[in-house]
């Protein structure tokens, strides 16, 4: 008996069982179109959703105008998402709406370097945010620079001065109420590297190596954005909520204490 | 600020442990441990059920739609471009 289920249960090297339980990872857009070995063998090789078609695809022998139609199929339905990031990024519509068409251009040129199988709208995610960093950045950087140092320096000395953890669970269903013009508001008044961290990982839930590629910075470096970026998120949207007569932290202490009083009258 | 020590002896400790489980960048056995906390400290709890909150109004705030023009300015700028050959 208990040979006969070790036999089962443990899968042996190159012994049947193994690519068995492959198959069952692979997903059924990808087996109804490529053979299921084929597909498990990708799988494991850590392929993602963004996969779509890889195998019918040599970038080496397809005309332009294949690469053409594949980039249309496989990078245009990214437009809204490289827009909501590009909103994080310029300060209007209409420069985001510039980002992106830029990106896209650039995205294009550069499509036969993009390797078929890696998670394209990463990709494009990282074009973004180049563009962004050596167009848009450079050019506001005259009136923008001096001043951005200071916020920066502000912003910084408040996160770290609050105690961010002392948000209360009342503060929970307060903050659950702002309009989500407050919380882009939020978003936006943090430095731009911790924004874009949180909007990576938040947003889009990358994990923190495929924000490095996309930010082109060390993993530690995400982390601490990361980090300091959520912790800045959250005071400001306590201000916010504050603002809008949601009570804070101590008043909220204080408003329990006389709610208290009252009921003891 | 808080006097719970289960996932760290200062704040900054425990919210980056917080923030790992959010963003799933934990070994199975961290997760299994700060699971296992966040199902026994309230406080810690809080602190978390806070982050994920707030996760989820950055995320339903930030997804907006490409006005509708975009697409097609995007697709008359690509076919503008002269076809490059790798």
């Amino acid at each position: 008996m208990t040979l006969v289920k070790d036999r089962v249960v443990l899968p042996e090297p190159g012994y049947g069982m193994q690519p068995k339980s492959r198959q069952l990872t692979v997903d059924l857009a990808t087996m109804s179109t490529t053979e299921p070995a084929a597909a498990a063998m990708y799988q494991a090789a850590g392929a993602d959703d963004d996969a779509t078609a890889a195998n019918d695809v040599d970038p080496v022998s397809e005309t332009s105008e294949q690469r053409r139609a594949r980039f249309e199929r496989d990078a245009m339905q990214y437009v809204d998402q490289l827009y909501s990031a590009a909103m994080r990024m310029a300060r209007n519509p209409s420069d985001a709406e510039d980002l992106v068409q830029e990106a896209y251009t650039k995205a294009f040129s550069a499509f036969h370097q993009y390797k078929p199988g890696t998670n394209l709208k990463a990709w494009l995610y990282r074009i973004l945010t180049n563009t962004y960093i050596n167009l848009y950045r450079k050019r506001q950087r005259e009136p923008l620079q001096s001043n951005s140092d200071t916020i920066e320096d502000w912003q910084l000395a408040k996160a770290e001065s609050h105690t961010s953890a002392g948000l209360r669970s009342a503060e929970t269903e307060a903050l659950d109420h702002l309009p989500d013009s407050d919380v882009k508001n939020a978003l936006q008044s943090i430095p731009e590297e911790f924004r874009l961290a949180v909007y990576f990982a938040d947003v889009e839930g990358y994990a923190y190596k495929q924000i490095s590629e996309i930010m082109n910075t060390p993993i530690g470096t995400v982390m601490s954005r990361l980090h300091r970026g959520r912790k800045m998120l959250r005071d400001m949207l306590a201000d916010y909520a504050a603002e809008r007569g949601f009570r804070a932290q101590t008043d909220d202490q204080a408003a329990a204490g006389s709610k208290n009083q009252e009921k003891e009258k | 600020m808080s006097d719970c020590q289960g996932l760290g002896d200062c704040d900054d400790t425990r919210m980056q442990r917080i923030y790992e489980y959010l963003d799933g960048a934990l070994t199975r056995e961290d997760l299994t441990e700060i699971k296992q906390h966040l199902d026994t400290c309230e406080e810690c709890a809080e602190q978390y059920d806070l982050e994920c909150l707030i996760r989820t109004m950055v995320k339903r705030s930030c997804t907006e739609s490409a006005p509708e023009n975009l697409k097609n300015s995007i697709l008359d700028k690509i076919h503008a471009i002269k076809p490059v050959d790798a």
